[in-house]
């Protein structure tokens, strides 16, 4: 059992007026500092749940610290960050025990509207929150119905617009804007009002890499220069780690582990590969970012020996042939050649606009490509509807929730198959397949109530109930936690072995670097590279961390690194 | 694009012209006028695609108009055809001036449209909620909000689409529309709820000043049943209709004296100045000189294709004053922006240039 803390202790601040974790592991000097948020003996349930999506949390966070709330789906970090300003249990109801209190003040008892002007809130989907259709109108819609006077809504929002670095942006429609920068908007949205804790609830789950880091960088800017409180709930904790004062870990049914990040990722599971490998070769402290990582790593001896290259598969099952595709005279896609075997599980990758998706869009016939041709094993897909297509060819958006409609997991697989006319004579078993996706357990759930994980697994259950030769995934990765990925890994490679031939569209590199025998590299709608994985470990912006920690060694992933070195 | 106010004022002209003019050919040039304006804000409305634009709605409703009004009334000189008389409504017979009312019909109601659609491209959601009297704050945020939903609505519709083709699913009759329509609306739920969340995490309060409330629902009651006795009495008690007036008279006050004070009790200030520039005043004035000529010139509006169909004459002063109404138009052509654009545009230009 971890003991609850109801005063942290912290790392003094240098010159820099920053908190720096030691990393010689040399005790760090600590003071007393009064705690800004405190959250005691709290425990909430949703409406008619019995079990609390909230047992016994105590936290207590110092102002200006920089918060990250991690853990699987469902622990509670968004119930928790809900706390912070009232939303719960004002906004969902529900049965509340225990204290919050927020500078003083009790988000329980005074509720989110008078929290506003202290806490701002930020939400996954920025689209989701905006009222209005310009950036700077959206900032002002707060200070509006604040009924502040012009001179001083001006103010505020110029200096919200400065923060964010969206001055040459104020006056663009918020739908011409990038992922990254709608989010940004959105916090500065959230931070008109001057608020002095900023929460926020996976504000980077829908973006890319690029657009999730142009909104990381905001908020470590926020934190360190302005010493704003910020509470971020966040799956991809490499990226925050080595910024973050205080972890906290949240998993259903189990007690609250919070702390110095070092501290409290050597007691979970769910760490990034850095953090693994530091684990296993029993480094200390836990490095949390790649030089701290190579120094360790440096003083360890780990042999070399390169990551073994797969054979690539004999048989070519999707071809694509000088493919070209063009939206109102722009091209998107120019001459795309490139092949898929049977068994043979291929990444595709690129930067945003590079035309991923367009090209999975034309193989399946959403898209008429105006040259070109896509042929399975051998036959040309010329003329044949994208419902003909998917039939053999199976597709799962980047958005799986628009496939779900049924009322029961089990009923989506029978949609698919009676459109298909299969339903007499399934291909699969659909318990059998609901099974391999560990589905079994909510099959007369209905969908839209299933973790994000377990959505996707059902619509994925939905395009491979007529087992399809091609499965072809849209960034499937969007959202999960590292178990969740973990599973989709582990399956994909299961029917990777059953002879499927698999193209991954992701941004994740972790992932790539599991699962990926090759790498196709699409650049302004042309192909750049196509090679083995190993593409990645010399990429600047591609690298997977192990690669980086080991730079010239061919490792990806720990796996490389403890199959080649035996602790 | 103009002001809002002065598109506002463009639209309302534009509705009155077409209940104006009866006269096809008068029509036909209001309607090429009326899509020019359309055409021209197509710009500011980047990516927008109707599912059918204002030419697509004429083509509808002006053989539409022509054919129910043909088989509905069998008035006129030129026999077309007959129906037979057994059929209900329909039977009698069809003639020529009967489809050419029709399609006048179709013709001023296409004129109607786009002038509404017009205004809607120039209307920003700041506009709808400026344009908003404080009174009616919280039915403006909703029109607001469904102006940004209605685009993302249709972007998801089509995305729904593609996604459950992937499963094979075919659209071929209304019952096909379900495994679309169904995501569609929960996502559209989920967005409302999700919507209401973030705005009540930034403050925002439908509820104003509770003082202030309750005198605002006393005047209100108040002033309706003034409205209700006055009107009664009126009707009921001819002795007394001096009596009657003053009642109305004292409920209209009484209303207006509580959406007076329903307008105060909402604390609501305005981030943006409405920034009216000589391009708006040259708007509304197109507008004003259009109105002024139809009102003269009223008589040579009238046309009526009954009892014997005759050859419309066409008057170049209307004419004329019908074509002030591209005003919006010209605005643009000659550069005309918001201020906020300019501003914007300036901002590109230092950027550019560092």
């Amino acid at each position: 059992m971890v003991p609850h803390r109801t005063a942290r202790l912290r790392e003094s601040r240098g010159m820099g007026g920053r908190n720096r974790h030691a990393t010689d592991g040399a005790a760090p000097t600590r003071v007393q500092d009064p705690a800004f948020i405190h959250v005691e003996h709290l425990s909430y349930s949703y409406p008619g749940k019995a079990r609390p999506a909230l047992d016994d949390v105590t936290l207590a966070i110092p102002e200006g610290e920089f918060v990250l709330v991690a853990g699987p789906s469902g622990g509670g970090k968004s119930t928790l960050l809900r706390c912070l300003n009232g939303l719960v249990p004002h906004f969902s109801g529900g049965q509340v025990r225990g204290s919050v209190a927020v500078a003083g003040h009790d988000p329980i008892a005074d509720g989110p509207q008078a929290l506003s002007r202290l806490v701002g809130f930020v939400f996954q989907d920025p689209e989701a929150q905006f009222v209005l259709d310009r950036v700077e109108d959206e900032i002002a819609f707060a200070l509006e119905n604040e009924g502040l006077p012009r001179s001083e809504m001006r103010l505020r929002v110029d200096e919200v617009l400065q923060l964010l670095g969206l001055t040459a942006l104020r006056h663009r429609l918020l739908t011409d804007l990038s992922g990254g920068e709608k989010q940004r908007v959105a916090i500065a949205a959230a931070l008109a009002q001057r608020q002095r804790v900023l929460v926020l609830d996976e504000p980077t789950s829908q973006l890319d890499p690029q657009s999730a880091e142009e909104v990381l960088q905001a908020l470590i800017r926020l934190n360190q220069d302005l010493g704003l409180t910020i509470v971020m709930a966040e799956h991809r904790l490499e990226r925050v780690l080595s910024y973050v004062d205080q972890l906290v870990y949240l998993e259903a049914g189990k007690p609250v582990v919070a702390g110095w990040p070092r501290d409290v990722l050597g007691q979970i599971p769910l760490v990034p590969p850095l953090v693994e490998l530091g684990k296993a070769f029993g480094w200390s402290p836990l490095p949390l970012t790649i030089k701290e990582g190579r120094a360790l790593a440096r003083r360890a001896s780990i042999a070399a020996s390169p990551r073994e290259t797969p054979e690539r598969g004999q048989r070519d099952l999707l071809q694509v042939d000088g493919l070209s595709f063009a939206y109102n005279g722009e091209p998107v896609l120019r001459d795309v050649d490139f092949r898929l075997g049977a068994g043979e599980l291929v990444a595709l990758m690129g930067r945003n606009g590079s035309g991923k998706t367009t090209l999975l869009r034309c193989v399946v016939g959403l898209l008429q490509p105006q040259g070109g041709e896509v042929r399975l094993d051998g036959i040309s897909l010329r003329g044949r509807d994208a419902a003909g297509i998917c039939r053999e060819i199976g597709y799962l958006p980047q958005t799986p929730d628009d496939l779900l409609f049924a009322d029961a997991v089990s009923e989506e697989l029978a949609v698919t198959l009676q459109n298909h006319g299969l339903l007499e004579h399934p291909p699969v078993e659909p318990d059998a397949l609901l099974e391999t996706l560990g589905l079994q357990d909510v099959q007369a759930c209905y969908p839209r109530d299933l973790s994000v994980g377990q959505r996707q697994r059902v619509a994925l259950a939905a395009i491979t109930v007529t087992r399809p030769r091609v499965l072809m995934l849209d960034e499937p990765t969007r959202g999960l936690d590292y178990q969740a990925k973990g599973v989709l890994a582990d399956l994909l490679r299961r029917w990777q072995a059953q002879g499927m031939g698999i193209l991954l569209v992701t941004h994740d590199v972790e992932l790539v670097a599991q699962v990926a025998e090759r790498v196709v590299m699409l650049s302004e709608g042309q192909v750049i590279a196509d090679d083995t994985p190993q593409l990645l470990s010399s990429s600047p912006l591609f690298a997977p961390q192990v690669a980086r920690l080991f730079p010239g060694r061919g490792w990806l992933t720990t796996a490389d690194v403890l199959a080649t070195s035996p602790l | 694009m103009a002001d809002a106010r002065a598109m506002l004022v463009w639209a309302l002209t534009t509705l009155l012209a077409a209940s104006y003019s009866r006269n096809p050919l008068h029509s036909l040039l209001l309607l090429l006028v009326v899509w020019c304006v359309y055409a021209s804000g197509a710009s500011r409305a980047k990516g927008e695609r109707l599912p059918f634009g204002l030419a697509g709605f004429a083509l509808v409703a002006v053989p539409f108009g022509a054919v129910l009004n043909g088989l509905t009334s069998h008035v006129g000189a030129t026999l077309l055809f007959r129906m037979p008389a057994w059929v209900p409504l329909l039977g009698g017979d069809v003639t020529l001036e009967a489809l050419v009312f029709g399609a006048i019909n179709g013709l001023n109601l296409a004129i109607v449209f786009g002038g509404f659609a017009a205004f809607n491209r120039a209307l920003s959601a700041r506009d709808v909620l400026h344009l908003t009297p404080k009174a009616f704050k919280e039915s403006g945020v909703v029109i607001a909000i469904a102006m940004s939903f209605v685009p993302q609505a249709v972007r998801n519709l089509q995305r729904i689409r593609e996604a459950q083709a992937v499963r094979g699913h075919r659209v071929e009759g209304l019952r096909d529309w379900l495994p679309i329509v169904t995501p569609l609306l929960v996502g559209a739920l989920e967005r409302a709820l999700a919507l209401a969340e973030a705005m009540v995490a930034r403050g925002y309060a439908t509820v104003g000043k509770r003082d202030l409330q309750s005198r605002v629902h006393v005047l209100l009651a108040a002033g309706l049943l003034a409205l209700l006795s006055g009107w009664l009495c009126y009707l009921l008690l001819p002795q007394a209709r001096t009596a009657s007036m003053v009642v109305l008279a004292a409920g209209m006050g009484l209303l207006g004296a509580s959406l007076y004070l329903a307008g105060h009790s909402v604390e609501h200030t305005v981030y943006r100045r409405w920034a009216w520039t000589v391009g708006d005043t040259a708007v509304v004035l197109g507008c004003l000189v259009t109105l002024v000529v139809l009102v003269w010139r009223r008589s040579v509006l009238d046309y009526s294709p009954y009892p014997q169909l005759a050859w419309p004459g066409f008057d170049a002063m209307v004419g004329l004053a019908l074509m002030a109404m591209l005003a919006p138009v010209l605005y643009l052509a000659i550069g005309g922006r918001r201020p906020a654009e300019a501003e914007d545009s300036r901002t590109h230009s230092a950027a550019g240039g560092s």
